[in-house]
């Protein structure tokens, strides 16, 4: 592991997003999984220690880049949280403002996640189909913020980034296809064999474990217990717009993509009735550099579940220190739980199930516990071994 | 099998995919792009490269004679300068092409004229 | 304050009683209550059965002397309960929760890194961030700890990037 200049200091929040390392000890019996080891750290970027070295506004954009896929959420925590500090509360129209862009964001997450879910399991048709229409997503955000991640629309005090009426039409009509394609989408996941079969009954993680192991997001709806933050614990105009919270009660792999995909509808849903019910004026008030001492805990409910910041300040520019937990931390005790006694072949399709950054698993370590001996295999050799048994 | 259909479609599209680079599309309005400083507006205040989350933007002397150094292999193209400029002097572009080989090459010097 | 909010504090103030240190509550479904340390498994298995059994994280903050620990927990995913308290930086134990809540274990081992607070009874108190080869006693997130003085302990042998 090698360390950089300054900027990577090899400390701070760890943030396992996609694409990212993660290393697991599996302890194998013949085929059927016994122990859980979860290493984590490979992407330690020291961003809390960072935090305490920028000042506030600085931290906006290194907030943003905790996480690529959800790079919003955390803006919108971390503006929420100085912005509680200062005392201050962002315009309505910022606030509808964020609505929109975080649950166009769960649409890009999700719908990034299905065609990642369809390639764990073999099924790479499906995956480039769900990114083909990913697409409108994406270019809805290209119109909105002028990129296509990192959107840099959250500032402290609202947003950057009006959204002129013009643009209203062309989003209700990226909407409408995209409806379209994930109610066809919902579907084939509910009666295609090849996803039934290796998805249904697969990572079992029953209600009372997941509270018992604090999992947060889809991966709690899946099993069957009614929890977010957008309803629970209200934020932004979240407590103005009517939205269901989506849960299913299969509490496997199968149920994990049908609340997915049915949080799209909901997401569809809230950002049509956020396009026709925005107020109209500011979309930001002016705030003061320094912010004066004080602590807060911010709380949004993320494409993959709650996320939590607490800031302290000390009355400088600068933040005396800043905490972060991303979800996919809250759901590793829960995901050690859904790989016990599940089989070797599985593991691929159950740790994307959680939607963590599954490419850390690019090192997992088999230890078999009759011979003792030890192997390491990547995420390919892995899929290579499902293949070629047929699993 | 439910996909048989789908795929059967697609055969008769376009590829979904873009011929890059040798096709471009054009990028929208209000992106992101490189930086430029307008030297005739700046009056050398500094906010640019105090703001810098990155350590992007380096400013060499003070007052209205100071030269700006503008780092792109750092920059992260968050506009945070081009918001907090007192007289807009700075306009983000719609330039991406912006990867060398070499970081050296990746420097932007804007003088005084 | 609403009334559900009033509701927990009565509760929790007729269950912790004297070990209640101070309660702030800075804003809508935000509790922030200081106890002192040795009552800290009683009050999370008060609060357990309160009903707040999501632990959402525990943060680490150095004030100089002192490690504060905060524990945030959930009430049915709205009120959020950080429960703090200090523990002296030249001996940091403090007993573990994960036999209470077991969703805690990953938390307790991150600040265990970061900060080098011990928790006793845990079952796998192993390096969970940093790298292995990060030597041992240094803990980032302390305040003695800046970039700087890192830089040098950690490229002692000239390997830097």
């Amino acid at each position: 592991m090698g360390y950089g200049s300054v900027i990577k200091v090899p400390f701070g929040p760890q943030h396992p997003a996609l694409k990212e390392p993660e290393h697991f000890t599996f302890e194998v019996e013949g085929d059927v999984v016994v122990n859980v080891k979860p290493r984590i750290g490979y992407n330690h970027r020291g961003i809390e220690k960072a935090f305490e070295r920028r000042t506030y506004i600085q931290n906006i954009y290194l907030a943003e880049r905790i996480c690529g896929i959800c790079s919003d959420a955390h803006t919108t925590c971390y503006t929420q949280a100085i912005e509680n500090l200062l005392g201050v509360e962002a315009p309505p129209r910022a606030k509808y403002i964020r609505v929109i862009i975080a649950e166009l964001e769960r649409i890009h997450s999700h719908s990034l996640w299905v065609g990642i879910a369809a390639h764990e399991i073999g099924f790479d048709t499906l995956f480039m189909y769900v990114w083909r229409d990913r697409e409108v997503v994406m270019n809805l955000f290209e119109m909105i913020s002028g990129n296509r991640v990192n959107y840099a629309t959250n500032t402290i005090g609202g947003v950057r980034r009006d959204i002129p009426s013009e643009m209203f039409p062309k989003i209700k009509k990226g909407l409408d296809v995209l409806e379209k394609r994930l109610k066809y989408y919902l579907d084939v996941a509910q009666t295609e064999q090849t996803i039934l079969k290796r998805t249904s009954g697969v990572g079992i993680l029953k209600p009372k474990d997941a509270v018992e192991l604090c999992a947060v997001g889809p991966t709690l709806r899946a099993s069957g217990i009614k929890n977010d933050v957008r309803a629970d614990d209200p934020y932004a105009a979240y407590d103005e717009i009517p939205f269901n919270v989506v849960t299913h009660d299969g509490c496997d792999v199968l149920s994990r993509i049908i609340v997915r995909c049915k949080e799209m509808f909901e997401s569809i849903n809230i950002i049509r009735y956020a396009l026709d019910h925005i107020p109209s004026g500011m979309i930001r008030v002016r705030v003061p550099m320094a912010v004066p001492e004080g602590e807060t805990v911010s709380r949004v409910e993320a494409p993959r579940g709650e996320l939590i910041h607490y800031a302290k300040s000390n009355g400088t520019m600068q933040p005396e220190r800043y905490k972060v937990r991303s979800p996919t931390l809250g759901n590793i005790p829960a995901l050690c739980k859904m790989l016990l006694g599940g089989r070797v072949a599985d593991i691929p399709i159950v740790l994307a199930g959680i939607d963590p950054c599954f490419a850390c698993m690019d090192r997992m370590a088999f230890v078999d516990l009759k011979t003792n001996k030890k192997w390491v295999w990547t995420m390919d050799e892995l899929k290579e071994h499902v293949r070629r048994n047929n699993l | 099998m439910s996909l048989i259909k789908e795929a059967l479609k697609q055969v008769l599209k376009k590829p979904a995919t873009l011929n890059y680079p040798i096709e471009k599309v054009p990028v929208p309005e209000g992106f992101r792009g490189r930086p430029i400083w307008d030297m005739r507006k700046c009056i050398g205040c500094g906010l640019c490269s105090r703001v810098c989350p990155s350590g992007a933007i380096e400013m060499i002397g003070k007052g209205p004679q100071a030269e700006i150094k503008h780092y792109v292999d750092r920059c992260m193209f968050c506009a945070q300068c081009a918001e907090s400029c007192p007289r807009n002097a700075i306009t983000m572009s719609q330039e991406y092409e912006l990867a060398d080989f070499d970081r050296s090459k990746m420097v932007y010097e804007y003088k005084h004229v | 304050m609403t009334e559900a909010e009033n509701e927990i504090l009565e509760k929790v103030k007729e269950t912790l009683k004297e070990e209640i240190v101070e309660i702030k509550i800075p804003r809508k479904r935000r509790i922030f209550v200081k106890i002192r340390r040795k009552a800290l498994k009683q009050a999370v298995k008060s609060l357990k059965e309160l009903g707040f059994k999501h632990i959402s994280t525990i943060t680490g903050v150095d004030l100089g002397e002192n490690i504060e620990l905060i524990y945030h927990f959930a009430y049915k995913g709205a009120v959020e309960l950080s429960l703090r308290l200090d523990v002296p930086k030249n001996k940091p134990d403090v007993p573990t929760i994960t036999d209470i809540i077991p969703g805690a274990i990953l938390y307790e081992r991150e600040v265990h890194d970061l900060f080098g607070v011990t928790f006793e009874g845990h079952p796998q108190m192993a390096r969970l961030i940093l790298p292995e080869k990060w030597p041992e006693g240094i803990y980032p997130l302390r305040k003695e700890y800046t970039l700087e003085n890192l830089k040098k302990l950690i490229f002692e042998d000239g390997e830097e990037e």
